[in-house]
């Protein structure tokens, strides 16, 4: 454990000294285990009253486990949790929000089309009188709560007006209900911040750091989990970064990115970060892109660029919010481009036309397989042929025998478990099996452009090699393949070259030595051009 | 033991309309040995329910496409109107004004996509407005008059012809259109085109399938089965301003139900034939033995809410200890912080979007739950957890901890129309 103690040099009062006043929480050699995985490894940790601790840490770090314990879901195996003095009942939300330890989720569980003062009142209530709502006073009070958090709202606005940071404001003034005046006094509230800035464009995360401010300017401890590093030191009075279960940096005061990011990824990561195997299958560029973007705008996509060749496997890799979730269902058409032009195998696809790109050969797997991969409540067999019904058709019938026959080959081809049950809905198997079955409904076609997001997203590690394998050996028959991933192993280990996504546009493209999880990590953030000089 | 066990319940399951339509025949022939065990009571239940049947299959194409067509009973009525008007008053043939009365049905359906598919109208509003409408113009061409009926050998041959077995010829086109039906639905792409829409339009969408072209098609098909459900009322029973209205619930109740048997979770034509038929035994063993009038409003009603809900607490078994099975650890503890299910993105904590349950058990018209539908662009991909703690959770309201895909609609998120078809993708909030 590396501790370094760096002055605070903005100003505010140095916090998060051990010995002053009791801490808001303090969490002791805490032990988290599933399976065969260490999730924390005596981690401990502590927080003042009034400060801003950042909590940072690679995905898998333990960041989410140690939040889960302190939300009162996991119980861990050795370690003690005190807020305020006082002992957590691991494992038990509500002793846990008793307490004073609250939660805002990147999801922030607002209802768009309520009101401000509604939204805050689905915690806590309303101000009532005679069984009747007193909008008035309801107004007043929601009003002060907001006030505490430097927010200037009209509790009447709609939620789905306001924009992202004051909805977060809205969810952090939620959360922190019923710990008002008095105990806030007593510095008895914790504020979990997930990600908040995850999905801010840039301008509204300053006016987010304002609220932050507030929050703790009130005695309350905030706990603010980012992957933005250069945020860290504009909010946070102090920073523990957390690698494979144990606290590897606590700093009282500010740190510099190039610091933060070595204990995130470890040094000894460097050197184990050689490719696992290299990418099979010839990029073949003289026969020219079998899929072409051009001047991609979307959502939150600036204008992209890119090309992808016969055979070749490109990855799209980035922080959330950089445009990673967005570029692929916009080639593919599941959701909207604003400008653009995308071509598929020398065919121009429309936007929002689905259709159009798959006549031309492209195949589409989905980042939510309940929202856009699969059809739940129907069978396996009819969850493989819905997409090369026509196959099966010839008047005036469908050939079932031969649908089943398919279906079946396809269950063994890919192995899926359990095996021979074709006609069971897809509700009913594995996250690992539905994926298969989403694959073997692209497979079937023979497409010759792979667009996938998140392809092994929630597949465990045997069925996520084999599903690397198909896709190796599609490539190696001459598809095109797009991925994009929050996996940087997964894009490491399949992509002939991977573009990191920065603000909507390309930041870098990563290829042969430099393609590596460090630089990956380093490109998404944003800090590649000390340590690099491709950055784009 | 294990497999005894599911033989059993499968059949109670899914043959349970069967069981009770056998039931009902032995009480109601022990009750009333002279009146209901005899031929004519077979054939006046044939002809008789034979309109409601058809109606029901109107009803039901568009429902397995997760689309209500609510205008089917005013669709039965006008069309009816039309062609007993055009011979009575225009002096028309009987074929041209078929024509006719079947023209305008298509007509009703393809307004009716037009508001859905189109304008993006929820289909449960665009076809309930229609039903009025086309209410409004029943009234415009008969000028609230009961028409005459229809004189004429061959127009009341239309339907009454008796066949074999004593039959009325109406009772054979409904088996001829069930069995085309049953044809379209199961041995076609359309069908399974409309089972895709229905179980998950987005889905059928990135798959290729023309969800508006198919869910239009839907509609008119809804709409001119419904007219000829009119054309063959007006020939059996004689023209009528009011019957349309009555018999909406009845053809409803009868998919609904149909939905439990042959292939639970699933509209399909033999199960709502079934239903049907078991609804009407009933009640006409009923009448014969009380003779009260509101005996088939009631026993309609009481079977609906009761089959249907047999069926649901069956499914919702099922799948609990579905998902018992296989949660893994304590791992998958539910609860608001989000999806334990940590193989989806460890260091994120995803709020679920909501159980999505997709069968026309849960196919309510909840049209709030489309304004709250999640934004498809813009949102971070949720990593998809076990069924286990998603299941748990949508039965646990949490009001703090409620998941809101919607909660951050990032701007022009709006461009996908939230209130479409009623979808049989209902999201029961977490």
């Amino acid at each position: 454990m590396t501790l370094e103690q760096l002055a605070a040099d903005d100003g505010r009062p140095p916090a998060g000294s051990a010995g002053v006043g009791p801490a808001a929480l303090q969490a002791a050699g805490l032990v988290k285990r599933f399976g065969a995985t260490l999730a924390l490894d005596d981690l401990t940790i502590q927080v003042a009253p009034g400060e801003v601790r950042a909590l940072l840490g690679e995905n898998g770090s333990g960041k989410s486990t140690l939040i889960k314990i302190l939300a009162g879901y996991h119980v861990p195996d050795a370690g003690t949790v005190r807020v305020h003095g006082t002992e957590l009942a691991t494992g038990s939300p509500e002793t846990s929000a008793a307490l004073g330890l609250r939660f805002v989720h990147q999801n922030l569980g607002l209802v768009p089309s309520l009101t401000v003062a509604e939204n805050l009142c689905l915690v806590g209530g309303y101000a009532m009188r005679f069984g009747t709502i007193q909008e008035r006073k309801t107004r007043v009070v929601v009003r002060e709560e907001l006030a505490r958090l430097s927010l200037d709202l009209d509790p009447r606005r709609r939620v789905d007006e306001l924009s992202p940071a004051e909805q977060t404001g809205v969810a952090a003034a939620r959360a922190l209900r019923g710990i008002t005046g008095e105990e806030t006094a007593g510095g008895a509230a914790v504020l979990v911040l997930d990600e908040p800035t995850a999905n801010l464009p840039e301008s509204e995360v300053t006016r987010l750091l304002g609220i932050v401010r507030s929050v703790a300017a009130g005695g309350t401890a905030v706990i603010y989990v980012t992957h933005r590093l250069e945020e860290v030191n504009a909010i946070a009075d102090s920073v523990t970064i957390l690698r494979d279960g144990r606290e590897v940096l606590t700093s009282l005061g500010s740190v510099n990115q190039q610091s933060m990011l070595h204990h995130m990824l470890g040094v000894e990561l460097e050197q184990a970060d050689a490719r696992p195997m290299p990418a099979p299958g010839t990029p073949d560029g003289a026969a020219g892109p079998l899929l072409s973007v051009d001047g991609l705008v979307g959502e939150r996509l600036g204008g992209v660029s890119l090309h992808v060749a016969p055979g070749e496997i490109v990855g799209v890799s980035g922080i959330t919010g950089s445009g990673r979730e967005e570029i692929v269902g916009s080639v593919f058409g599941a959701v909207d481009r604003l400008r653009g032009r995308v071509v598929i195998d020398k065919q121009v696809i429309k936007p929002r036309r689905p259709d159009l790109a798959i006549a031309a050969g492209a195949a589409f797997v989905p980042a939510s397989r309940e929202r856009g991969g699969g059809f739940m409540e129907l069978s396996g067999r009819e969850n493989l042929s819905i997409g090369s019904i026509g196959a099966f058709w010839r008047w005036p019938s469908l050939r079932l025998a031969k649908e089943r026959a398919n279906a079946r080959d396809w269950f063994e081809r890919l192995r899926v478990r359990p095996a021979g049950t074709q006609e069971s809905p897809l509700s009913s198997f594995s996250g690992g099996n539905q994926q298969k079955i989403v694959f073997a409904k692209w497979l079937q076609r023979k497409p010759r452009v792979f667009l996938l997001e998140e392809p092994t997203q929630g597949v465990d590690v045997g069925t996520k090699a084999f599903l690397h394998q198909q896709l190796r050996d599609a490539a190696g028959a001459g598809a095109a393949i797009l991925i994009s991933s929050s996996d940087n192993e997964e894009l490491v280990s399949l992509c002939h070259r991977v573009l990191v996504m920065r603000d909507g546009r390309i930041g870098a493209e990563l290829r042969g030595e430099e393609l590596t999880n460090s630089q990956l990590s380093f490109h998404s953030l944003g800090l590649a051009k000390e340590t690099s000089d491709h950055g784009a | 033991m294990a497999h005894d066990r599911r033989r059993i319940s499968l059949g109670l399951d899914r043959f349970s309309g069967l069981y009770i339509w056998a039931l009902f025949i032995v009480i109601f022939a022990v009750w009333q040995p002279q009146l209901f065990p005899t031929m004519a009571t077979v054939h006046s239940i044939a002809s008789e329910q034979s309109i409601v049947a058809i109606l029901a299959l109107a009803t039901l194409i568009p429902l397995t496409a997760g689309c209500y067509d609510l205008s089917v009973g005013s669709t039965i009525n006008f069309s009816c109107v039309v062609v007993t008007i055009l011979q009575t008053n225009q002096g028309w043939g009987m074929w041209p004004a078929i024509i006719a009365a079947l023209v305008v049905g298509v007509v009703i359906g393809a307004l009716n996509g037009l508001f859905v598919v189109v304008l993006g109208i929820n289909s449960f509003i665009a076809t309930l407005g229609m039903a009025t409408i086309v209410g409004a113009f029943q009234t415009i061409v008969s000028g609230d008059n009961d028409p005459l009926p229809v004189s004429g050998a061959s127009w009341l041959d239309l339907t009454q012809r008796t066949i074999v077995g004593g039959f009325q010829i109406v009772f054979l086109y409904l088996i001829v259109l069930a069995l085309i039906l049953w044809w379209a639905l199961e041995r076609t792409p359309a069908g399974r085109y409309l089972y895709a829409i229905g179980g998950n339009s987005e889905a059928a969408r990135l798959t290729g399938v023309k969800t508006g072209k198919w869910t239009w098609l839907s509609l008119v098909a809804s709409g001119t089965l419904a007219a000829v459900g009119g054309v063959f009322y007006a020939s059996l029973l004689g023209p009528s301003l009011t019957f349309g209205q009555g018999m909406l619930l009845p053809t409803f109740a009868a998919a609904f139900l149909g939905s439990t048997q042959f292939k639970p979770g699933r509209f399909n034509v033999w199960g709502t034939m079934v239903a049907v038929y078991v609804l009407a035994t009933g009640v006409k063993g009923l009448q014969l033995v009380t003779g009260v009038q509101w005996l088939n409003d009631m026993f309609n009603g009481v079977a609906l809410i009761a089959a249907v809900g047999f069926a649901v607490w069956r499914q919702r078994a099922a799948k609990s200890k579905r998902v018992r099975a296989s949660v893994p650890s304590a791992d998958s503890a539910p609860g608001p912080v989000g999806d334990p299910a940590g193989k989806g993105g460890p260091d994120t904590l995803p709020m679920e979007p909501g159980d999505r349950v997709t069968s026309p058990l849960s196919l309510c018209p909840d049209l709030a739950d489309h304004s709250r539908q999640a934004p498809h662009t813009g949102t971070p991909p949720f990593p998809t957890g076990t069924g286990a703690a998603r299941t748990a959770r949508g039965r646990r309201p949490r009001p703090a901890g409620r998941a809101q895909p919607g909660a951050t609609p990032a701007p022009g998120s709006g461009r996908r129309s939230p209130v479409r078809c009623a979808q049989t993708t209902s999201t029961i909030s977490a």
